[in-house]
């Protein structure tokens, strides 16, 4: 306690909504009664003007260092009385607000147990407000620089929108040119653009930008920092040609004796050990694959050097990282195909003629022909869903997006170039969701596409063609139909290392493997991590132009993460308490953020990665982190106020994560969901803040029972959740107290009628136990004042 | 305003008598509860429709409705047009479809559960379909241990049916050739053990 605590207290009867069945005035009276509270007040509307003006007032008058509202949810008007306090001179860290509305009086009928609990849930309140410390938010200047991960056409599309935009973007791409798997295209659908057509333009943008500069060959290895201000390092692998001498004028590719097969041309062409991925690259040089060359794999050759007329050629390039100070990532590193040799029945890679839709672009860009023996196919089978839409192992279960209107288009696209082609389509369901893209169906239909609904059983060569087997599942009747080409369309996956990168920037990843954004339609781009966007293919499939209007999305949401400045942090951060850390670093790897560092001397938590959920707290066995505005005296006073309070048995606490499950138990109030009012709940900022202390604490001064509500989306997952609760039972035990009396759930916000049957049927389950014999909880309350007692089994 | 004569002309034209329901919505989860109880029914709900096993059955020729068709009639709670059908005593089982089925229904094992709801029912099976080719299979599996063609080759094929006698023979004889196939039947070892096993299976089912 840093002074003598002064504490006001203020009751709102919210015009009859908390006073019809809470008497007011007698919890004024009561609350009015107990140590250090100076002054209660009621008041019709404590949130209308002449409401704070009367908390400012008394403020002065009584000079009040502590104020506690009881009134509505604190997710409603926390931010009113917060600002009250504030213009009275008081730091706003001071005023708790103690929900009496939505967790009390619209949820009970019965007017002597409604005010009860309302006395238990203020003196809680109170006993907390003790303990308050004044706190002001950090501020930190950000660096006002962007990181773009990945350089296809979404990372084109957000570095070209963000440097317009006057930030300075550092692109970053893994392969020796940008341009992702657009570049690859023939025409795209559903308006026949040439691909690189729209696309080239744009990589030429980026390269000339002032603002932009372009990594290749490179990836990022290590990211620290928070948000803000992140130091990247990108390692920048050798290209033993010099970007600024090479010309791109192919003397030394015709020189190179070596050929290989091209990666750009999907295996379905050649190129020399010293290439250029294709005309248009960005940025437009050549490059050495080392896997080939013969110098670099054997010491000998060196006929590239000996022609290249600007001595671009350079052998002594090694690889180097950098490091870049940015104040925001953006991780669009796309998607790859599935490997359709994981699919048997389709025989991919055991003949050529049958080859994947991206294949498929590239032959359609070369001319047409069959990969066998250069003849133009007539007949084509375009199977869809390859791995895609399947519970079976290393299929996806979710739908690849683009096959279905890519095979459209390349059905067209036959029609147009190759006379006399047959296309045929074999479906599951035709999915032609976007703008134009049913049209293009249709037109694909007059246009004497085959459609044949069913999924291909089998593919099998036989004599000169490759016959498909499937059921028309329209007709009822199987067919075997020979072929010319088949052509597979895979599921896409996430690119390569996707999951490492998600690590190293410390997001998550959804059940398809892809990075997770926090809200899938309200904060579609952000991710869990401040600072850290996504865009694109990597956020999941989908065509170009969803994926150019995402990245638009997302550089806008950058550029108004940026543009403030400066972050304003949240004081409400872990802190570590001083001499009590012994290095153990189990704290660490427990941190959703990964706030927690370890040095050699020393822990450190982050105050701007940490979010404050106080997960890290309880796991110490040193008790040596504490949180800011959720310390362990002020979280122990509130729950021993609110379980010594009042007679009623047995007396259940229900700890209630602050956004979620608060939120939800709000709505349970909106909607008048009355339940049982032996339950008192207790807001944390996530259930995971508590340990075996916390309900030794809660058993000791009154609690039968406790309940943990987590939100469903919380830091404190699901699992971690159960994981705790099972160990906080086996440390009840030691203590002789009955597993059942703990219980957890998750919900989400609409879901309030699950947290309330559960309250409803926890209390019965309580009542059964009958409560905690007296000596029980003496016996807990001595061990807790330090004094030790035989630790025994429960019965 | 208008009168809406276009809804005054087709109000008259109203039928009186409700349309029939395909099925009735209680027994149809009735029968798809069953099902997913039976061996083989787990995942009949996450069943896509997607055609794969039908398009890969061997026998799906000398079926009545094809597998895709059973399951799509589970869901809509056929129960006795399912239970009569000639495809759960046409398939062979050889687990073709399960294998490449994308959402792991279990196809194959469910054929031989609805099989034996059949038989547990007494349900008559269509006439093309013989169970006398599955008795006589058991009686000489439980006889020897083991299948023996010709013997049942012998039993099941009508003197009259000359075609399809003349091919089977001819395709004996090749394989009698490679020595694929024995004339004179072999006992399995412990042949008494088996019986134990055919005897309490026997009970259990009855039970
Ligand atoms: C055969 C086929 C045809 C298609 N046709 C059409 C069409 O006609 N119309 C349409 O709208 N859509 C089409 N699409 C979809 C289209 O390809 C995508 O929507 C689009 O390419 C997505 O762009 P992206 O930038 O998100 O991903 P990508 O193009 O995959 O780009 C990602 C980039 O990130 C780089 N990268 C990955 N990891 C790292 C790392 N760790 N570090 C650095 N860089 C990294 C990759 O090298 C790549 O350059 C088609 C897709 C396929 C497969
Ligand atoms: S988009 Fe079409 S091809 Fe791709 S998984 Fe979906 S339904 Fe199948
Ligand atoms: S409070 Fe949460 S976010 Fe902060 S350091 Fe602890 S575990 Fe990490
Ligand atoms: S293969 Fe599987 S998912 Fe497809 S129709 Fe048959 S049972 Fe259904
Ligand atoms: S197991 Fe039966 S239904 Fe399935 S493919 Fe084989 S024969 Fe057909």
């Amino acid at each position: 306690m840093l002074e003598e605590p002064r504490i006001g207290v203020f009751i709102c009867h919210c015009g009859g909504n908390i006073s019809d069945t809470i008497d007011v005035a007698r919890v004024k009276e009561i609350i009015g009664s107990l140590g250090h509270v100076k002054l209660a007040e009621t008041f019709e509307y404590m949130c209308s003007n002449p409401g704070q003006e009367m908390i400012k007032k008394a403020i002065d008058e009584h000079k009040l260092n502590r104020v506690v509202v009881a009134s509505c949810s604190p997710r409603m008007h926390l931010d009113t009385f917060r600002q009250a306090v504030k213009s009275a001179g008081l730091n706003s860290y001071l005023l708790d607000m103690i929900n009496i509305r939505e967790h009390c009086s619209w949820v009970h009928d019965d007017k002597e147990k409604a005010t009860s609990k309302a006395i238990a849930l203020i003196r809680g309140a109170v006993e907390r407000a003790k303990f308050l410390e004044p706190l002001t938010p950090k501020s930190l200047k950000v660096t006002e620089s962007v990181l773009v991960i990945g350089g296809g056409i979404a990372g084109i599309y957000s570095a070209l929108e963000l440097a317009d935009k006057g930030y300075q973007v550092y692109l970053v791409e893994r392969n020796p040119s940008i341009g992702g798997h657009m570049a690859q295209l023939s025409k795209t659908f559903p308006t026949f653009d040439c691909s690189a057509c729209i696309l080239t333009p744009k990589m030429v943008s980026v390269s000339q930008h002032p603002n932009i500069k372009i990594f290749t060959n490179a990836e990022p290895v290590a990211v620290k920092g928070s948000p803000g201000n992140y130091q990247v390092d990108i390692r920048i692998r050798p290209r033993y040609v010099n970007l600024e001498k090479c010309t791109a004028c192919g003397e030394c590719a015709r020189k190179c004796p070596v050929k290989k097969p091209s990666k750009f041309e999907e295996n379905l062409g050649q190129e020399k050990a010293i290439y250029i991925p294709f005309k248009q690259a960005i940025p437009n040089c050549y490059v050495i694959d080392k896997d080939y060359c013969l110098f670099l794999t054997r010491g000998i050759c060196r006929i590239c050097e000996r022609f290249c007329k600007g001595e671009a050629i350079d052998f002594t390039q090694q690889e180097q990282v950098v490091s870049l100070d940015v104040g925001a990532i953006i991780a669009c590193t796309g998607y790859s195909l599935i490997d359709s040799k994981l699919f048997g029945q389709y025989n991919y890679g055991y003949h050529p003629d049958i080859v994947t839709n991206l294949q498929f672009e590239r032959l359609m860009l070369q001319g047409l022909h069959k990969p066998s023996n250069g003849e133009v196919p007539k007949k084509i089978a375009f199977i869809l869903c390859v791995g895609s839409r399947s519970t079976a192992t290393n299929a996806c279960e979710y739908c690849c997006k683009i096959g279905c209107m890519n095979a459209i288009k390349h059905a067209l696209l036959l029609d147009k170039s190759v006379p006399g082609a047959e296309p045929w389509i074999f479906y599951t369901d035709i999915r032609a969701h976007g703008k134009g893209y049913e049209e293009f169906y249709a037109k694909a239909r007059e246009h004497h596409t085959t459609f044949i609904r069913g999924r291909v059983a089998e593919v099998v060569p036989k004599g000169n063609s490759l016959v498909v087997k499937a059921e028309d599942t329209v007709l009822g009747k199987q067919i075997e139909e020979p072929f010319d080409l088949v052509v597979l369309s895979p599921a896409l996956v996430p690119n390569i290392s996707t999951k490492e990168l998600a690590e190293m920037l410390g997001i998550d990843l959804g059940p398809d493997s892809f990075f997770l954004e926090v809200h899938h339609k309200l904060r579609g781009v952000e991710t869990k991590r401040e600072g850290i966007f996504i865009a694109g293919c990597a956020q999941g499939p989908k065509d170009i132009r969803e994926t150019t209007m995402e990245s638009m999305a997302t550089a806008s949401k950058v550029a108004t993460f940026l543009g403030r400045g400066k972050i304003s942090v949240s004081p409400e951060v872990a802190f570590l308490v001083p001499d009590k850390c012994n290095l153990c670093g189990v704290c660490i790897e427990q941190c959703p953020t990964k706030a927690i560092k370890k040095g050699k001397k020393e822990v450190t938590i982050d105050p701007i990665s940490c979010v404050g959920c106080g997960i890290c707290v309880p796991v110490c066995p040193k008790e040596a982190i504490d949180l800011k505005h959720s310390t362990e005296a002020q979280l122990i006073a509130q729950i021993e106020g609110v379980s010594r309070e009042g007679d009623t048995s047995p007396k259940i606490i229900a700890f209630i994560e602050r956004m979620t499950a608060y939120g939800s138990a709000d709505l349970g109030g909106q909607s008048r969901r009355s339940y049982t009012s032996q339950v008192r709940l207790v807001g944390v900022p996530s259930t995971g803040r508590l340990g075996i202390k916390h309900l030794l604490h809660a058993f000791a001064s009154g609690a039968d029972g406790v309940i943990f509500v987590e939100g469903d989306d919380s830091l404190f997952k699901e699992d971690q959740l159960r994981e705790r609760i099972i160990q906080l039972k086996k440390d009840l035990g030691k203590f002789g107290i009955q597993s059942l009396r703990i219980q957890s759930i998750t919900t989400t916000i609409p879901q309030f009628e699950k947290i309330m049957s559960l309250f409803d049927a926890f209390v019965e389950r309580i009542s059964k136990l009958g409560p905690i014999p007296r000596e029980k909880r003496e016996e807990l309350e001595k061990y807790l004042k330090g004094e030790q007692i035989a630790t025994q089994h429960a019965t | 305003m208008q009168p809406n004569t276009q809804l005054e002309k087709t109000n008259q034209k109203v039928e009186t008598t409700p349309a029939e329901p395909l099925v009735q919505q209680k027994d149809r989860w009735a029968f798809v509860h069953e099902v997913e109880k039976l061996p083989g029914g787990e995942n009949i709900l996450d069943c896509l429709q997607c055609g794969l096993c039908a398009g890969t059955c061997p026998t799906r020729f000398a079926m009545d409705y094809s597998p895709i068709q059973i399951i799509k009639m589970i869901h809509l709670g056929m129960r006795e047009e399912v239970l009569s059908s000639s495809t759960i005593w046409v398939c062979s089982s050889c687990y073709s479809c399960y294998s490449r089925c994308p959402r792991a229904v279990d196809i194959t094992t469910l054929m031989m559960s609805l099989r034996n709801l059949a038989m547990k029912e007494k349900i008559p099976v269509k006439k093309e379909i013989k169970p006398k080719f599955h008795k006589t299979f058991y009686e000489i599996v439980r006889k020897y241990g083991r299948l023996h063609e010709p013997e049942l080759l012998m039993k099941i094929l009508k003197k009259s049916d000359l075609p399809n006698l003349y091919n089977n023979v001819k395709f004996g004889w090749s394989l009698l050739r490679k020595g694929r196939l024995k004339l004179r039947p072999t006992k399995i070892g412990n042949h008494a053990e088996l019986l134990a096993i055919l005897e309490k299976t026997a009970k259990e089912e009855a039970q």
